[in-house]
């Protein structure tokens, strides 16, 4: 019998947590070498810093994202692929009400709603900027948050409901032909072409207070609606009536039902506060980054799941941690390896909690 | 006519059938028991009333009202309240959140309910807002009970209440359901502790592969021979 005990033991030790400790050596080593760097002078504090700041901005749009995808998850119990295609909807449609709104008069109204699918007049030209059309951009966002959860609902009676009590699988393997769909449908109007149409972001120079020359007022939109939306969601969450019942079927939907808690109300809601974050972020990645793709969303979407899974499947504020994991890993990698492939890092390090902790990093901490 | 009447009840879970012509009756104020050995169908019962299971045939009526066929939603407002066995609180919601989600279907939370819960259960209000998953099981046992008493039921029904409790808790946890009885509320109980039930209940039923077989007051059940050799251990 100790036999086999011996070998078991060996057998676990050579699989996973082989891979796990090299990986685990892998970060020490970075993260001696970045102190390293920092004090002989060859990374300076202000490149460290900045790479920080944007870890924060890329974390609170995979955040805005990662909490729809969380609840999506824990109420409907299902791991949703057309979730990243549900940020794309909010950044065209929102985008799109921007332009037929702002840029009356420059530009073809043909151009503007489809959002410069012919190449027609540049951002600049149309002014495409909160300082010079405050109003259409704010109205674009309102409008990517209603429009995308107009769709996720019509997606959801259409298809979801229908295969409610069938379980995760066919769910998620459904989501993935939505978000096929979805995406196809959105290029059969706005073409695949990649395209800028944000102006470039006006600044507000010397801020009081604050320890730097000039802030970028498309990325301080980004900022402050992110968080604002995630304090209301938590206060939802908390202290309505709405949000307790969601926590609560989210812990335990037969204990919901027959405790009279109307679930379809409650999965209504859960699609209003998941997909409107999510159209919501998808304007603001457009705001901020000033071009616009039809993969836009599918691409993030691996990083969402990886911030969720990181955070502990199901747990919003898990979620939110995760995300800001996530965000400050694939920006701090950028100390060693290329933009291009900083990507490589959020998932060397997925793959780790995986192996070590795979309930989520912060699986032992109360979130609810 | 009785509070609850099942007749003739058939149920199951898709197309597989459980109760074969079950019937069941509680009036109001009354205290009753079913037992029965491991897979007799005994939770199968309850959750056939409040309609989680595939209705086959037969009836349930409810305060003079047809209820077979009714969802949850809809049972849970003619007063009947149900403690499944497991999984009977919100682990991740606080005491308090629980209890508000017991009146969920108030406009409010009733205040005078809420503290004759805590009178009835004080470990309740000392730990209100503690999350129900990191407490004791009794303890949640408890909180389920009053998560199921928001709503002042006339029929309150217990599935197990005694399952996984530590031995000098199961005669306290008898004595909360007498209390409750006592108060007024008919309390309908499936319990495998069966003695102990058919000691204290008005009357029970004795079910056996997913049928009635014997039914009588508790006592006598008690006194039965044949009950005593085959359902009570001798």
């Amino acid at each position: 019998m100790s036999t086999v005990d011996v070998r078991g033991r060996v057998s676990d030790v050579t699989g996973q947590e082989l891979v796990g400790a090299f990986l685990l050596l892998g970060i020490v080593v970075l993260v001696f070498d970045l102190i390293r760097q920092v004090v002989v002078g060859e990374l300076s504090a202000g490149l460290l810093r900045s790479y920080l700041w944007s870890g924060i901005v890329d974390s609170l749009y995979i955040g805005l994202a990662a909490i729809g995808l969380s609840m999506t998850y824990s109420i409907l119990r299902f791991a949703n692929f057309s979730h990243g295609d549900l940020i794309t909807t909010g950044a065209f449609s929102g985008w799109t009400v921007a332009y037929v709104i702002g840029g009356a008069g420059v530009a073809e109204f043909s151009s503007r709603i489809l959002l410069r699918a012919d190449g027609g007049a540049p951002p600049g030209a149309l002014e495409m900027d909160v300082l010079a059309n405050p109003l259409a951009i704010v109205l674009g966002l309102i409008a990517s948050a209603v429009v995308t959860i107009a769709v996720a609902l019509a997606i959801d009676r259409l298809i979801y409901r229908r295969l409610r009590d069938e379980g995760g699988i066919p769910l998620l393997i459904a989501s993935v032909g939505v978000a096929l769909a979805l995406r196809y449908l959105i290029a059969l109007f706005y073409t695949t072409d990649s395209r800028g149409v944000v102006g470039s972001a006006p600044e507000w120079e010397d801020p009081p207070l604050l320890p730097v020359e000039a802030i970028d007022l498309h990325e301080a939109t980004l900022v402050f609606s992110a968080v604002a939306l995630m304090l209301g969601v938590h206060l939802l969450l908390q202290y309505t009536k709405l949000g307790k019942s969601m926590r609560a079927m989210s812990d335990n939907k037969d204990l919901a039902l027959i405790t009279g808690i109307p679930t379809e109300r409650v999965i209504f809601a859960t699609w209003v506060i998941g997909a409107g974050l999510a159209g919501v972020a998808g304007y603001l990645i457009v705001l901020d980054r000033g071009t616009i793709m039809i993969n836009l969303g599918w691409f993030l979407l691996l990083l969402i799941f990886a911030a969720v899974i990181l955070g502990g499947i199901g747990s919003i504020y898990g979620a939110l941690a995760g995300s800001l994991v996530i965000g400050i890993t694939i920006n701090l990698s950028l100390v060693w390896i290329p933009a291009d492939m900083n990507e490589i890092a959020a998932f060397a390090l997925m793959i780790l909690v995986l192996i070590f902790r795979p309930d989520g990093l912060f699986s032992g901490v109360e979130t609810a | 006519m009785a509070l609850l009447e099942v007749s003739s009840l058939d149920a199951g879970y898709g197309d597989l059938q459980i109760l074969e012509d079950v019937d069941l009756a509680v009036d109001a104020g009354e205290y009753v028991t079913i037992v029965g050995p491991n897979g007799a169908g005994k939770s199968t019962v309850m959750k056939s009333i409040f309609g989680l299971t595939t209705y086959m045939g037969g009836s349930v009526d409810f305060d003079d009202q047809e209820i077979s066929g009714y969802r949850p939603e809809d049972i849970i407002t003619t007063g009947i309240g149900y403690v499944p066995q497991n999984d009977n609180v919100f682990p991740s919601l606080s005491v308090m959140e629980n209890l508000e989600m017991g009146a969920y279907i108030l406009d409010e939370v009733p205040e005078d309910r809420l503290e004759r819960i805590f009178d009835r259960f004080p470990i309740l209000e000392e730990r209100k807002s503690q999350k129900a998953g990191t407490m004791s099981g009794g303890q949640q046992q408890m909180l389920a009970m009053g998560r199921a008493l928001m709503l002042d039921p006339d029929l309150l029904m217990l599935d197990e209440p005694s399952a996984g409790l530590a031995p000098d808790l199961v005669d306290d946890m008898f004595d909360r359901i007498d209390e409750i009885n006592d108060d007024g509320t008919a309390v309908l109980l499936v319990e495998q502790n069966a003695k102990e039930a058919l000691r204290r209940c008005d009357r029970g039923y004795v079910l056996v592969q997913g049928q009635n077989r014997y039914v009588d007051s508790g006592d006598a059940l008690l006194a039965d021979e044949q009950v005593r050799q085959d359902f009570l251990g001798g």
